[in-house]
């Protein structure tokens, strides 16, 4: 069943008209296994954000896909007069990687993706990116692994900066002028 | 179908910041009916911004979708925008003066063109402009940065960012300010004060931003202007006496055609399309140079890591800004140029292989990434200037037509001889200023570059004295035709070394007061 669906979904892919694509996208998006990328968004994203914080990123990741929409204008500069759009969906993708992610842990482990190790678990995204041209964070949609677009989603995130420096930069959020000259408060302290 | 005649005494042609300008000075000052045509569409209501920016920052879609024509693809460097408010709607806000020296490099250095009129002369003007866009600025040096009043709003606040860069760069011996900036740094005209975003281009979702939008609601909430969106004007046409009788406009919406007749014309549509119309209407070009002397100015630009610990996203659009290099040392090579300093993440964002080429995963790339910000990384650029050659153009393009059959535009830039012989010199000394700022800070230049094309392009019917050598005189007013002003961008005779965007808007109401003496006072 789920070989069949898959079928007619990359099937389904190849057409470019634009309602075709919306329709596959959004069958991509929920056909994207939630428990699977929870496993892998354990096994990739930093353990320091907690269970809390691991759920609300992949909450928000797979709202981030949900709201993906292929052709849209993207921001055009200074400098050129070409007008550029967005790129296909990467759901159908990302969720055929799931799956093969959970086809390879059956394969060597015999049992869930999710109910691996962290280790295992990376053990298998390290095999599956084996071969990629893996180095500094990719557009999201651009990214040619899910693991990888998990990677690109949160590290992108003004969350991952504050994580980072263990500060409350907020980057993009309003926040008063008045504070500016100030140094982040530290992550834990309230302002 | 018969035309339809739309009749005013004044006629701006297009809506972005310039036209905003001289509308809203003519509809205060003057009694005088005011008809406003944008071929664009209405930009979006502030109240959708916010949401738009959400899209902006989670998919890097654009906020302004639809903000061009289609069929207008041209030749050459052009920034796409045709919409109510124009590229101000995307605009960074960033509203420096040019130097005194910039309108007189002819009799100070012995190159280019002097302007028709001084510094001192456009500072009235740069004081209006800075008060009707709400520009927060910091005085910088008197010497370096002369200013006949301060500015309407205190400097946007520097961030911890850039206070700890502006201790760099004093070590260095370069003295920088805030950058002056068409953002609320507290409640003005009824926008509220900027609250760090950072978005502003392209888009800040709260209106502390100056951007025409707000000029044109408030005009039209009270009927002191007419603004026609989704009309292009195709030609302007001669009448009696040499003045310019009605300009012929196509709705995109089809139907008859429309003629607006008007005293005076006001040709607003930036460096592209307000010398594409002046050519397919053959007017105002008997000196043969509508759409030459095309201007802007290049840049080099780099990344310098510094032993400080900085905290990237602060307030990451705004800057700190030199003048100290827009003046010529006596006796040396001719090179003026800005210097702006901002913070930056550059070489120092979360990568997911590390130096040996290892992939990153889990805890791996948190900790990879906090030890390399535990110092910081600025963000340096210099615009220089550059002499704009006869032959740096827009011309007609036969091959391309626009939807109604008029010919695109087709833009191509050229240096002056003399400066594209010191190109490569002029980036090269850039470069080793940027090594001697790092230097002085104890850190090092990570990368430069050099843009390929000029900057905030402008010119292509320019301003000057004598009609023989210029399409405009000092009031934008055409040589050619008495009721024919052309605004902002277009009449500039260089591109600076500094964002145009203020000295556009300061020519800009300049041309106003001339067209308004054509008419009553209002009391």
């Amino acid at each position: 069943m789920l070989a069949r669906r898959h079928f007619v979904l990359q099937l389904a892919a190849l057409l470019p008209l634009p309602l075709v694509a919306r329709r596959v996208h959004r069958l991509a998006v929920a056909d994207l296994d939630p428990g699977l990328l929870r496993a892998l968004a354990a096994a990739v994203l930093p353990s320091e954000l907690g269970g809390s914080g691991l759920e609300r990123t992949t909450a928000d990741f797979e709202r981030w896909l949900a709201g993906y929409r292929e052709g849209v204008e993207l921001v055009h500069g200074y400098g050129t007069g070409q007008i550029q759009y967005t790129g296909p969906s990467p759901a159908l993708r990302w969720s055929t990687q799931l799956r093969e992610l959970e086809a390879a842990s059956q394969r060597h482990h015999r049992m869930p993706f999710e109910r691996l190790a962290v280790g295992e678990r990376q053990t298998l995204v390290r095999s599956a990116l084996e071969g990629q041209r893996v180095g500094g964070l990719p557009q999201i949609d651009r990214a040619p692994h899910v693991a990888i677009g998990l990677l690109a989603f949160f590290y992108g995130s003004p969350e991952a900066s504050d994580l980072c420096y263990q500060a409350r930069i907020g980057s993009s959020s309003c926040r008063p002028l008045s504070e500016s000259a100030r140094r982040p408060l530290p992550l834990r302290e309230k302002s | 179908m018969p035309r339809r005649v739309i009749e005013s005494d004044v006629c701006i042609i297009g809506s972005g910041i310039s036209a905003a300008m001289v509308a809203e000075k003519l509809a205060e000052e003057r009694v005088a009916t005011i008809v406003v045509v944008e071929a664009g569409e209405e930009s979006d209501r502030l109240s959708r911004r916010p949401a738009l920016r959400r899209r902006f920052l989670d998919y890097g879609e654009s906020p302004w979708q639809n903000d061009h024509l289609d069929g207008y693809e041209v030749a050459g460097i052009q920034s796409r925008s045709m919409q109510v408010g124009g590229l101000a709607m995307h605009w960074g806000g960033v509203t420096p003066r040019f130097s005194p020296e910039d309108f007189k490099v002819r009799s100070l250095y012995g190159v280019g063109h002097d302007w028709p009129i001084s510094y001192e002369e456009l500072d009235p003007w740069y004081q209006e402009a800075e008060v009707r866009l709400g520009v927060a600025g910091e005085q910088g040096p008197p010497d370096l940065d002369p200013r006949g009043k301060p500015f309407p709003l205190a400097p946007i606040p520097l961030t911890y960012n850039l206070l700890r860069l502006r201790e760099w760069t004093d070590r260095a011996g370069v003295p920088m300010w805030s950058q002056p900036s068409a953002k609320n740094s507290a409640p003005y005209r009824g926008r509220p004060a900027c609250c760090r975003n950072d978005t502003c281009s392209p888009v800040c979702p709260i209106g502390a931003k100056y951007s025409p939008d707000f000029t044109w609601g408030a005009l039209r909430k009270t009927k002191k202007v007419e603004l026609l969106t989704r009309t292009v004007v195709r030609r302007l046409m001669r009448g009696a006496n040499g003045r310019i009788s009605h300009a012929v406009a196509v709705s995109r919406d089809g139907g008859a055609e429309l003629e607006f007749r008007a005293r005076t014309f006001v040709v607003a549509g930036g460096y592209a399309w307000s010398s594409q119309l002046l050519l397919v209407s053959e007017v105002a070009n008997r000196s043969g140079l509508v759409g030459k002397f095309l201007t802007g100015h290049r840049n080099v630009s780099g990344y310098v890591s510094l032993p400080l610990q900085l905290y990237p996203g602060m307030n990451g659009q705004h800057s700190l800004v030199s003048k100290k290099f827009m003046r010529v040392p006596r006796g040396e090579r001719y090179l003026r140029h800005d210097l702006r300093v901002w913070e930056s993440s550059v070489g120092r964002e979360a990568r997911l292989t590390d130096s040996e080429g290892n992939l990153l995963l889990g805890d791996e790339v948190l900790a990879d990434w906090r030890r390399r910000t535990a110092t910081g990384t600025a963000r340096v650029r210099a615009y220089y200037d550059v002499i704009p050659d006869r032959e740096s153009s827009l011309t007609l393009d036969g091959s391309k037509r626009t939807p109604w059959g008029d010919p695109l535009p087709q833009l191509s830039f050229r240096d002056a001889p003399e400066s594209a012989a010191a190109r490569a010199w002029s980036e090269e000394r850039i470069r080793a200023l940027f090594a001697e700022l790092a230097r002085a800070g104890g850190g090092e230049v990570l990368s430069t570059r050099s843009d390929s094309f000029q900057d905030h392009p402008a010119g292509g019917c320019r301003m000057g004295d004598d009609s023989a050598d210029s399409v405009t005189d000092s009031w934008g007013r055409t040589h050619e035709h008495e009721n024919l002003f052309v605004v902002g961008a277009p009449t500039c005779v260089s591109g600076g070394c500094a964002n145009g965007t203020l000295t556009f808007c300061a020519l800009s109401l300049r041309s106003a007061e001339e067209i308004g003496k054509a008419f009553p006072t209002r009391k």
